[in-house]
């Protein structure tokens, strides 16, 4: 079994490789490798998955190891629970979205690259969540930041992809130190770097209350960076200009993802250290808030659906912050299936209209049938409507929120009802922006045509190719069903107690649910039936100010400083030592004259010296 | 004083004064002319030295052919007659001053090292056509031959640097006067 | 007394005449009498010569003969000196030595180079072209 992950693992890779060489010779034969080796990839996870969930025993494997000065460096991989359930999310949507590339990059002349780097990501992303060594944990985390920064900028003659792409990389690559620092201090503080061994050493017991607190709140900077969460939260809304399907892979299902997979994994290095605890759900409540009240105005679609990701990310990492692994790890899987779905459901918007400003839309749901089914499922689940599995794992992540208010002891009583009333608030603010993005796509009259209808980009919009419209089907069947692993949550992590559903919290959030959107349903109808409430230009968030004054500015200073430093300083000196040469050179040209009397006056001259300093010399 | 001396002071004088004249006369043919006066002086202190046959070579070569070629050049140039005002640079001083220093020095040096010899005339072989011939040929054929063939190189070479645009020159006349001037 | 001249008279004598020499070569400005300069040079140094090949009563006669080779090399000289002489004059016109200046080494040429040629002839030396 080993040998298959191994082969799991390498696989993406081996097809990235060869789409590189072979890609460019024909369509085709690129097409059949990047959704074939995604096809494989995905049979090769259900093979490796679904033995290990449930009460399966983990699988741990050494392929190799350094002997070096200090703890050895492994090529291991565990395989557990988590592992497995976070295997099939990522090939799944990455096999999705390969099939949903053919139709919706049908034509870019780039495509060969695009597949490549999707293939890297989803060997990057198995890396990851395989990984038993820390350092192979941060050799597929890097990775996956590198393949973000790629595939955003895959439009690259485009400036804001550009920016989006540099802003990405940046900023995930500073948080990142964290994740270094955590996992040199981990090797010093445990001598190995095998994360199994550590997080079982940690559990064991032994260690005081925050005596771990160092790593931890390392750990915690590092997800803060790559999961976008504030005061690190601009950069997923910027990093929009990528290709939709993009967006639905990296930047909502899977590497965003990425940073709650790590605190779930090192869960029991949180446990162990409060303060990281109280640091991650604070930090949750703010970013869930901040960013669903941005989504509530933005004019821009696939800005909602970012800055949704945003807060449902928000959400994950309140549940793991009192403590509620099942109901963070549930939410983490809903969201990849439901957040995926709505963003291959914008790019088929997307698609048919040409532009991702909202106000532009409407009147859709005639001309895009499918499109608006699949879609209002995935707002459905997103808002957490009932029976779709948004409400079950968002009901399951706000009870267990409430059940740490009342009696939990992880962290401080207040922090967790701050963290409660952050996310009761938040669940009504996502049920606004959503009801709002429907409705405005989809119900609210056609727009006017400005252009003239001989221009053929002005067409009638029209519904997507098949090869999109079935990873949409594809992707509802678990919106629609997954409710039932929140019930029955034993199938996916074994044997234990959960306390995933409460049925009277429940009932009061539907309320809620159903009373926010009777009144947003109603705002829409007195405001003419276009934009619920006015056109409210948000300005820029606030802390990418404070990075362009403190950070950028000084950078650019210093980078400026030190050009004119080499230019006026250091060249001055090379200029100079030509210039001199030179004036050297000229005053010896003087005496060049061109006069051969002159010539030979200095020649009798000379002689004449020589004989006398021969006679007087001897 | 001996005959052979003032004869040889005579001779001397003449050609200093000669000399002189030729490098500061205003004008050229008159400094070919002070030349030859030259030339022919330094001919009887040839003599003077018993070098006969030398003399005789000096007379013909430099005075008869070198002096005559120097005047051809002097009308090829369309050399102008009459004294002229600048036939000098603008600043005579520093050559004047290099060639006094020359002189000085090589004055010195001779003085030095020769002042108390003297040359017996009496004794000395006589540089007649005879014995020179007969050294020439035996003791200095090699650098005699190289001697013809330097000759020889010089003629071609004045031949080349000399033939240029004249040839070219009459070639077109020709040309031209064969198709009746047109 | 008898035939006795002090070897310094002579040789004094080529000294006046060779720095004489080198008065008319530095201060003429035209060619031709510049080799003036350098036959009077060339004069001296064969008085020299034969001072001292009477001095030494050369049983090879080395001096005199020396000054008959001199003589036919001044002669060879002045033939192919004269022919540069003539060229120049072709070119330029005139054969004033301080006013050819070419070979100066400036960064830009001489402001006055090509002014003393002569406009219609090109460079004698492509006769090809001329044709």
């Amino acid at each position: 079994m080993s040998w298959v992950v191994l082969l799991l693992v390498a696989l993406p890779f081996a097809s990235a490789a060869l789409s590189l060489f072979v890609g460019h010779r024909g369509e085709v034969a690129e097409r059949g490798i990047a959704v074939g080796a995604s096809a494989i990839g995905l049979g090769l996870a259900f093979v490796v998955a679904f033995p290990h969930l449930g009460d399966a025993t983990p699988l741990g494997h050494v392929f190799a190891r350094t002997s070096a000065a200090g703890p050895a460096i492994e090529l291991s991989v565990y395989v557990d629970q988590l592992t497995a359930a976070m295997l099939l999310l990522a090939h799944t949507v990455a096999f999705l979205v390969q099939v949903y590339s053919l139709g919706y990059m049908a034509g870019d002349p780039r495509y060969p690259s695009y597949a490549a780097l999707i293939s890297i990501f989803t060997g990057a992303m198995t890396l990851v969540v395989v990984a038993d060594d820390l350092w192979v944990l941060l050799v597929g985390w890097e990775l996956m930041g590198m393949c973000s920064y790629f595939l955003i900028s895959h439009h690259w003659e485009l400036r804001e992809a550009r920016a989006g792409a540099v802003k990405a990389f940046l900023m995930t690559r500073t948080a990142d130190l964290g994740l270094l620092f955590a996992i040199i201090v981990l090797g010093v503080r445990f001598d190995t770097y095998r994360i199994s061994t550590i997080m079982g050493e940690i559990a064991d017991g032994g260690f005081g209350r925050d005596e771990l607190w160092l790593p931890a709140l390392l750990v915690t900077a590092a997800v803060i960076g790559k999961s976008a969460q504030f005061p690190l939260h601009t950069w997923l809304p910027d990093a929009m200009p990528g290709p939709t399907p993009i967006s639905a892979l990296i930047h909502a299902a899977t590497m965003v993802a990425a940073g709650v997979f790590l605190v779930a994994r090192t869960f029991p290095l949180y446990l162990s250290a409060p303060a990281a605890l109280t640091t991650l759900a604070l930090v949750a409540s703010l970013t869930m808030i901040i960013s669903a009240t941005y989504a509530l105005f933005t004019n821009d679609l696939k800005r909602v659906l970012a800055w949704s990701t945003v807060s449902q990310l928000a959400y994950m990492f309140g549940a793991l912050a009192v403590g509620a692994y099942a109901a963070g790890v549930l939410h983490l899987l809903a969201h990849g299936a439901f957040k995926a779905l709505l963003f291959l459901a914008a790019g088929s918007v997307v698609h048919a209209v040409g532009t991702t400003s909202m106000s532009a839309m409407g009147g859709l749901r005639e001309k895009l049938p499918d499109t608006f089914v699949t879609m209002t499922v995935g707002f459905g689940a997103l808002a957490g409507v009932v029976p779709l599995v948004g409400f079950f794992t968002k009901d399951a992540v706000i009870g267990s929120v409430w059940d740490a208010a009342r009696h939990g002891h992880l962290v401080w009583p207040w922090v967790a009802w701050v963290l409660f009333a952050s996310t009761v608030l938040t669940a009504v603010l996502t049920v606004a922006y959503s009801l709002r993005a429907w409705l405005m796509v989809f119900l609210t009259a056609a727009p006017p045509l400005a252009a003239e209808p001989a221009v053929s980009e002005a067409a009638e919009p029209h519904e997507a190719p098949l090869s999109m419209k079935v990873p949409l089907y594809l992707l509802t069947v678990p919106t629609l069903l997954g409710g039932l692993v929140v019930v029955y949550p034993q199938a996916v992590f074994g044997d234990g107690e959960y306390h995933l559903v409460h049925p009277g919290l429940a009932v009061v959030m539907t309320l809620l649910v159903v009373a926010t959107a009777l009144a947003v349903a109603w705002q829409w109808r007195r405001s003419g039936g276009r934009d619920p409430w006015h056109p409210f230009v948000l300005p820029h968030p606030a802390v990418d100010r404070v990075y362009a004054v403190g950070v950028v500015r000084p950078v650019r200073w210093l980078a400026r400083t030190v050009r004119a430093g080499d230019r006026d300083v250091i060249d001055r000196y090379a200029d100079g030592a030509g210039a001199a040469t030179r004036g050297l050179g000229w005053v010896l040209r003087q005496a060049q004259t061109g006069n051969v009397q002159t010539y030979l006056m200095v020649v009798v001259v000379g002689a004449c010296a020589i004989a006398v300093a021969a006679g007087v010399a001897s | 004083m001996s005959w052979v001396q003032v004869i040889f002071v005579l001779l001397a004088l003449v050609a200093v004064g000669s000399a002189l004249l030729v490098v500061t006369t205003r004008n050229m043919v008159h400094a070919a002319l002070w030349l030859v006066v030259t030339l022919g002086a330094i001919a009887g202190v040839y003599l003077v030295l018993a070098a006969e046959f030398l003399a005789w070579v000096q007379v013909l070569i430099y005075v008869g052919a070198v002096v005559v070629l120097l005047l051809f050049a002097l009308m090829l140039t369309k050399a102008p007659t009459g004294p002229q005002p600048d036939l000098d640079v603008a600043r005579t001083v520093p050559a004047a001053v290099v060639a006094v220093l020359v002189g000085a020095l090589l004055v010195a040096t001779v003085v030095a090292g020769f002042s108390d010899v003297a040359l017996d005339l009496e004794g000395t072989v006589v540089g007649s056509a005879q014995s020179t011939g007969a050294t020439v040929f035996e003791k200095w054929v090699l650098p005699f031959e190289v001697l013809s063939v330097l000759l020889l190189a010089a003629l071609i070479g004045a031949i080349v640097l000399s033939r240029g645009d004249e040839m070219v020159e009459s070639a077109e006349t020709t040309e031209t006067a064969r198709r009746g001037g047109r | 007394m008898g035939d006795s001249l002090p070897l310094w008279w002579p040789l004094v004598l080529a000294c006046v005449l060779f720095a004489i020499g080198v008065y008319g070569v530095l201060v003429r400005r035209n060619a031709v009498l510049v080799l003036m300069g350098v036959e009077l040079m060339l004069n001296a140094v064969n008085i020299n010569l034969v001072a001292f090949d009477a001095y030494f009563r050369d049983v090879v006669h080395g001096g005199q003969t020396l000054a008959l080779f001199v003589i036919v090399i001044a002669a060879a000289e002045i033939g192919l000196a004269l022919a540069i002489v003539l060229r120049v004059f072709r070119t330029h016109g005139h054969i004033e030595v301080d006013a050819l200046r070419e070979l100066a080494d400036r960064d830009e040429p001489p402001a006055d180079a090509g002014a003393d040629r002569l406009d219609d002839r090109a460079e004698a030396d492509q006769p090809q072209e001329a044709r």
